[in-house]
């Protein structure tokens, strides 16, 4: 049965290659893909009574290629089918080319193929495909910048691979099997000592694709792109960074001898507080956000790494931020076409121009934030819900420098209207993020029992601990307006911070220094 | 033979942090692809192994070559060719576009020709 999930994107991608030059083919397609969307859902149901399993090719064991479903991966299946379908109907009226509709479908099979797969191999082959198709996706509007950047970012994700094909091969020589669930039970029985190169090796093209502070700068140098697709961007940091950390969590079961939540909570700070500076020192509101994402990926990070309580909100913000960030990247795709600018400094008056659009644009951030009755506020409690002083206090100011950062950005919607007045606003692409803005405000308020129904575990919500977080999130925002009004961007530092930019060997060291890095802090 | 495979691929990563040229990194990526498959296919290599083919075998287990490594292999080779050929793609057009092969040169360039359309 879960074959068919990965080729029914593939299928659908085919039809459009072949039909995309007219607009009821497009129509057909979201069909389609919405009927998907219903099948992923039957999916899930069914994988809440048990694991769902498939030998491709009826070898079982471990001679065959394995596909699994479980709670986890089944409601991230979902996800992808969700965004997929809404990322189709903002494109419904552009960009006209066939390459792009075939290519997103392709990709979304490929998501949803790493997220079912346990074997090592084919987590490479669709990691590596999935790089390609981003790759030609960012650089088929063919302009310098954007193929400057796709060279960069294909030849560091290459390079990068290399270390967890070759990780890979020790794999099998130590246990002789590339299969997850055969590998984690030889593993179980070795010394840590025989690990450290192999995990190494495989981690560390894992917290790459997480994009992880010394190594975030490709994500927002992708997503930066002029007059590359909106969908792109928001599907990168929705879906594409979170398979990585799907890939992570899998792999730290596979590896459950290695102890390392130390250094990934570590890791996870430092990034989180090097793409706030790096995101307020930004003036492309795409870059804000794409910095952002990152920031994001870093609480999820120390969230994941910290106990179970914080696992869960962990495993709920990876979806909530898929949600807001979408919805922020798609609004912010129709705002830069409005104002025919992506400078925050120039961009004002949205309400004016469009209430609706600004209103979702709230809400999104609103959810990114962590307000009460929004999505972000659910997870993010969670996550602090049984930690307690340092990690407490720095999940806060983190959280606070996410809503500094989008104080900032609220800028957009107020002042006078300088927006291009002969740009009209596509329907479709208003229903899409209003969809996902809906979804913001559903899933904060069903946040728990989202979180019960997804991953199968028990939490609760207590109403004074929420009511606490209330309390600190107005705080914050106090925090931030006053900041906002006082650090202006021309500032020296910020100014610096924001001419940084890596180049394709710097990148290189960084990979280089990371990997020497995690391979002492093993020996130790 | 590994530790060969493992030296060649941390020279050619040495190779991807120095080399200014943009050729050359491919070329260093392309060593580093090739120092992964020698790597595996010396996996579990002894003399006097043979093909695991035919009905008859008479060899001993143990003196059966393992033939997973080189199916992966020839899927790793497939996958790098498409990467390679796609990188090679982009960095034609590049260098048509600005007469260089440099990293900077060609990153410079490109940004003033933004400028220019600007």
């Amino acid at each position: 049965m879960l074959p068919y999930f990965v080729i029914a994107p593939l299928l659908i991608a085919v039809f459009l290659y072949l039909f995309s030059s007219s607009r009821a083919s497009r129509i057909v397609a979201i069909i389609a893909q919405a009927v998907f969307v219903v099948f992923t859902l039957v999916l899930f149901l069914e994988s809440r009574h048990g694991e769902i399993y498939t030998a491709v090719g009826g070898y079982r064991g471990v001679l065959g290629i394995t596909l699994t479903a479980d709670m986890l991966s089944a409601s991230l299946v979902m996800l992808t089918a969700v965004l997929f379908l809404i990322a189709a109907i903002y494109g419904l009226k552009e960009p006209s080319s066939k390459l792009y509709w075939l290519l997103m479908f392709i990709w979304e099979g490929l998501i949803i193929g790493i997220f079912f797969s346990r074997d090592f191999f084919n987590v490479f082959v669709l990691l590596e495909v999935a790089t390609l198709i981003v790759a030609v996706l960012i650089m088929y509007v063919r302009e310098n910048r954007s193929m400057f950047d796709g060279v960069i970012f294909l030849m560091v994700n290459t390079a990068v691979i290399q270390f967890y094909l070759l990780g890979l091969g020790y794999i099998y020589m130590l246990t002789g099997t590339l299969d997850m669930a055969v590998a984690t039970a030889a593993i179980a029985q070795m010394e840590s000592s025989q690990l450290i190169l192999p995990y190494t090796l495989i981690m560390a093209p894992i917290v790459f694709k997480c994009a992880l502070v010394p190594l975030a700068s490709w994500l927002p140098k992708v997503q930066g792109i002029p007059r590359a697709p909106a969908a792109v961007a928001a599907i990168l940091s929705g879906l594409h960074v979170k398979c990585a950390l799907f890939l992570f969590i899998r792999f730290q079961e596979v590896f459950a001898p290695v102890a390392t939540e130390g250094f990934y909570i570590v890791l996870g700070i430092v990034t989180a507080v090097t793409s706030i500076i790096m995101a307020f020192s930004q003036k492309d509101i795409r870059l804000i956000l794409a910095y952002s994402s990152t920031a994001q990926v870093g609480l999820i990070m120390i969230g994941l790494n910290l106990d179970e309580y914080a696992a869960t909100g962990s495993l709920l913000h990876i979806i909530n931020h898929a949600v807001f960030k979408a919805a922020l990247f798609l609004g912010a795709g129709i705002i830069v076409r409005m104002y025919r600018t992506p400078d925050i400094t120039k961009i004002s008056g949205l309400i004016k121009r469009s209430p609706i659009l600004s209103i979702t644009t709230m809400m999104a951030i609103l959810g990114i934030a962590g307000a009460p009755f929004f999505n972000g506020s659910i997870s993010k409690y969670f996550m602090m819900a049984e930690s307690g002083g340092l990690v407490f206090w720095i999940l806060n100011i983190i959280n606070l420098g996410t809503i500094i950062l989008f104080v900032r950005y609220t800028k957009i919607l107020f002042g006078p209207d300088t927006s291009n007045k002969s740009v009209q606003i596509d329907v479709n692409k208003q229903i899409s993020v209003a969809m996902l803005a809906v979804m913001c405000l559903a899933m904060g308020i069903g946040g728990v029992w989202l979180a019960n129904f997804l991953f199968g575990v028990d939490v609760e919500l207590n109403f004074w601990g929420y009511f606490e977080k209330a309390v600190i999130f107005a705080a914050s925002v106090a925090i931030a307006l006053f900041v906002n009004k006082y650090v202006k961007n021309d500032n020296f530092f910020l100014a610096r911070v924001r001419s940084l930019d890596l180049n394709f060997r710097g990148m290189c060291v960084c990979i280089g220094v990371l990997f020497a890095v995690m391979l002492v802090f093993m020996q130790i | 033979m590994q530790t060969a495979s493992i030296i060649m691929f941390f020279l050619a990563f040495f190779g991807l942090i120095t080399s200014q040229n943009i050729i050359k990194s491919v070329i260093c990526l392309m060593l580093q692809q090739t120092a992964v498959i020698v790597f595996f296919l010396g996996l579990r290599h002894r003399h006097g192994i043979l093909a695991p083919i035919g009905d008859n075998l008479t060899a001993e287990i143990a003196y059966i070559a393992d033939p997973l490594p080189q199916a992966l292999m020839i899927t790793a080779i497939i996958i790098g060719l498409a990467v390679v050929a796609v990188d090679i793609t982009m960095i034609i057009y590049l260098t048509n576009k600005t007469n260089s092969t440099d990293w900077d040169e060609v990153k410079q360039k490109s940004r003033e020709l933004i400028e220019e359309v600007k």
